[in-house]
């Protein structure tokens, strides 16, 4: 029987039994938009933490000195943070975007609504650029700022949120340990998600020159160094490698065997980033096993219902093979029938999966997103297809082995 | 019993459950049948006359034995030459009407064809002109429940026709049928019967058995008797 001719008999058969048909078609349907919706999910979510890993702050490294772990070394500048060498060493690391040198302190900013503890950070001109932040409000400090080593503040979110309570903070002052300020410009809010657990918005910048002389007392030792350093790679896959290479220089400035402990730490979102790239394969994982137990379920109510229709049809599959039906007309005939029912099945699936997201999506954390995609359709009808077959193709064949004479006979 | 017969059984057997408690449905019979004959197959039930239809039929296998149909053997064809057999050489009607519920008399008497190979491009002209000549031209619209019993017959023998069979096989075409539309269907295929088809029925109805030209009768897995009914008929006018 030519392919057309099968399915528009498919059809009128699915046509002649509604009720059935559309019974046997719910759970096919239900599979196909839970593994429909569930592929979108898992899509959504890739997405998500595809663009979350391309932001600055999944490539930045911060490193630190570990205060637990003072250096063996006596000597005041060999136990001291990091040289301006070690950035320079850095910056030239493949793969480094930007590297720049910070003195940071918690301090307490005061003004006459209120007092808040935050981290100051003495940065360089080159500070606001590596780590592509953005002046939403009057200016960023400038050469003549660190010339001069004003006492000028930019701050971040935060800061404006707790200090200023939406006044205009431009040309208003701030005491830092009791120094004044007077407040330049505001830095765009960074990422919501924070660095070690901190408000990464809770920070003010002031000139390195004036941090130097006027918070950290202008003392030999902090002369050419800093206390932390803000280290951006070009793209995510450097980041270990950069860690590890920056590991090698420090520990070669400071004499460190590689068993010594550190008296440093690199912070870096490596680790987050293998994590969320865990939890992603866990959920796909979960996603898949929970859909395709959907569709099993859904293939398995399909292949029951066609095996009632064979046996109703019993009389029908015995006059047709008299008639001349070859087994391969019957099972043809049958396949395509499974074949058919699922797959328009897995059509009102796609847009049930459609509808239940329309409703659905108010009510989803705001880090799920459901992203539907033809790629996504087409994989999720292509399973309605497969499961016609699978499930289709034992129904059939017992309808194509039916014995004629029996068949006729049967009540 | 000619060489050139339509149809030539040759020690045909038929053993259901082989061993200490088989059923010998045909036993070893041989006969032929000609081009045009109307014949008549009569028997309890039991007697093996179904068994031998199947055969005839090409749905089942003989045991043992050979029927040779229009010069073909049926024991050496494939299942795929054996449907394709039924579908060209055979016009089947049922007792039971055998017809597709939901389907619509043309659709019923379609049904044939769409097995036909190679494919018949005229399927819905061929149908209505077979249920034309059964006299159901103006039915062609109906469902089987919009019909009576003997449009019904008539619409399955409608369906043996439209493939143009060489032979019509009947089983018990009256059974589910009363005397009067009986008579209808039983002159109706007397009339194809004259029209040149070859007519084989089941009956064990002896009053159906009756219309046809011969009688065989089955027993016990045997032929009985095999009486020319014409020659009798004329027989017994002469008494």
């Amino acid at each position: 029987m030519p392919g057309f001719s099968t399915i528009s008999l498919a059809l009128s058969s699915l046509i002649e039994h509604p009720l059935r048909s559309f019974l046997t078609s719910l759970g096919v349907m239900l599979g196909v938009a839970a593994v429909y919706f569930m592929l979108a999910i898992g899509e959504g979510s890739k997405r998500e933490i595809l663009e979350q890993l391309n932001k600055i702050e999944t490539r930045s490294m911060f490193v630190f000195p570990d205060r637990s772990r003072r250096g063996r070394s006596s000597n005041q500048r060999e136990r001291a943070p990091f040289s301006e060498d070690n950035i320079i060493q850095i910056r030239n690391i493949s793969g480094v975007y930007s590297a720049t040198g910070s003195l940071t302190k918690t301090v307490t900013a005061v003004n006459e609504y209120s007092d808040w503890s935050t981290s100051l950070n003495g940065i360089d001109l080159d500070y606001l650029k590596g780590n592509e932040l953005d002046i939403v409000m009057g200016e960023p400090i400038t050469a003549a700022d660190m010339e001069r080593r004003e006492t000028v503040v930019v701050i971040g979110q935060t800061v404006l949120g707790t200090l200023f309570r939406g006044d205009d903070p431009i040309g208003q002052r701030i005491k830092i340990d009791n120094i004044p300020f007077t407040v330049k410009g505001v830095i765009s809010a960074l990422t919501s998600t924070s660095f070690r657990g901190d408000d990464v918005d809770n920070i003010i910048l002031i000139p390195r020159t004036t941090a130097r002389n006027r918070i950290f007392g202008g003392n030999d030792l902090v002369r050419d160094y800093v206390n932390g350093i803000n280290v951006v790679g070009t793209s995510l896959e450097v980041i270990p490698r950069i860690e590890r290479e920056i590991d090698e220089i420090l520990r070669q400035s400071r004499n460190l065997s590689p068993n010594d402990a550190p008296d440093y730490r690199i912070f870096s979102r490596s680790a987050d980033r293998q994590q969320s790239a865990r939890s992603q394969q866990i959920l796909s994982i979960f996603l898949a096993v929970a859909g395709s137990v959907v569709l099993l379920v859904g293939g398995v109510g399909l292949m029951n219902i066609m095996l009632v229709s064979v046996t109703e049809r019993t009389r029908e599959i015995g006059l047709r093979i008299a008639l001349g039906a070859r087994q391969f007309d019957i099972l043809f005939q049958f396949l395509i029938e499974a074949v058919v029912i699922s797959f328009l099945s897995g059509l009102m699936g796609l847009g049930l999966a459609h509808i239940i997201a329309h409703f659905a999506t108010p009510f989803l954390p705001d880090d799920m997103n459901i992203l539907f995609s033809p790629d996504v359709a087409l994989l999720a009808v292509s399973t309605s297809l497969v499961v016609g077959v699978v499930f289709g193709f034992l129904p059939a064949r017992r309808a194509a082995q039916l014995n004629p004479i029996e068949a006729l006979r049967h009540e | 019993m000619s060489e050139t017969a339509m149809i030539r059984c040759e020690n045909l057997t038929k053993i259901y459950n082989p061993g200490p408690n088989e059923i010998r449905a045909l036993d070893n019979v041989s006969f032929g049948i000609e081009d045009g004959e109307f014949i008549a197959i009569v028997g309890a039930s039991g007697s093996g006359k179904s068994t031998l239809m199947n055969m005839l039929g090409g749905l089942d296998q003989p045991t043992t034995g050979t029927v040779r149909i229009a010069g073909a053997s049926l024991s050496e064809m494939s299942g795929k030459e054996l449907a394709q057999f039924r579908n060209a050489t055979i016009g089947f009607v049922f007792q039971q009407f055998q017809l597709l519920a939901k389907k619509s008399a043309l659709q019923n008497t379609q049904l044939p064809l769409i097995y036909r190979r190679p494919r018949e491009p005229n399927m819905d002209a061929r149908a209505r002109e077979s249920l034309t000549r059964v006299g159901l031209g103006d039915r062609v619209g109906h469902k089987p429940t919009q019909l009576s019993g003997g449009q019904q017959q008539r619409v399955a023998i409608a369906r043996a026709l439209v493939g143009n069979p060489k032979l019509l096989l009947a089983d018990e075409p009256t059974g589910a049928l009363d005397s009067v539309t009986s008579e209808d269907v039983m002159s109706l295929l007397k009339d194809l019967n004259r029209q040149g088809l070859t007519v084989i029925i089941i009956t064990h109805d002896h009053e159906v058995a009756a219309v046809a030209d011969r009688v065989v009768t089955f027993k016990d897995g045997q032929i009985l008797s095999d009486v020319d009914a014409r020659a009798s008929t004329a027989q017994r006018e002469s008494v």
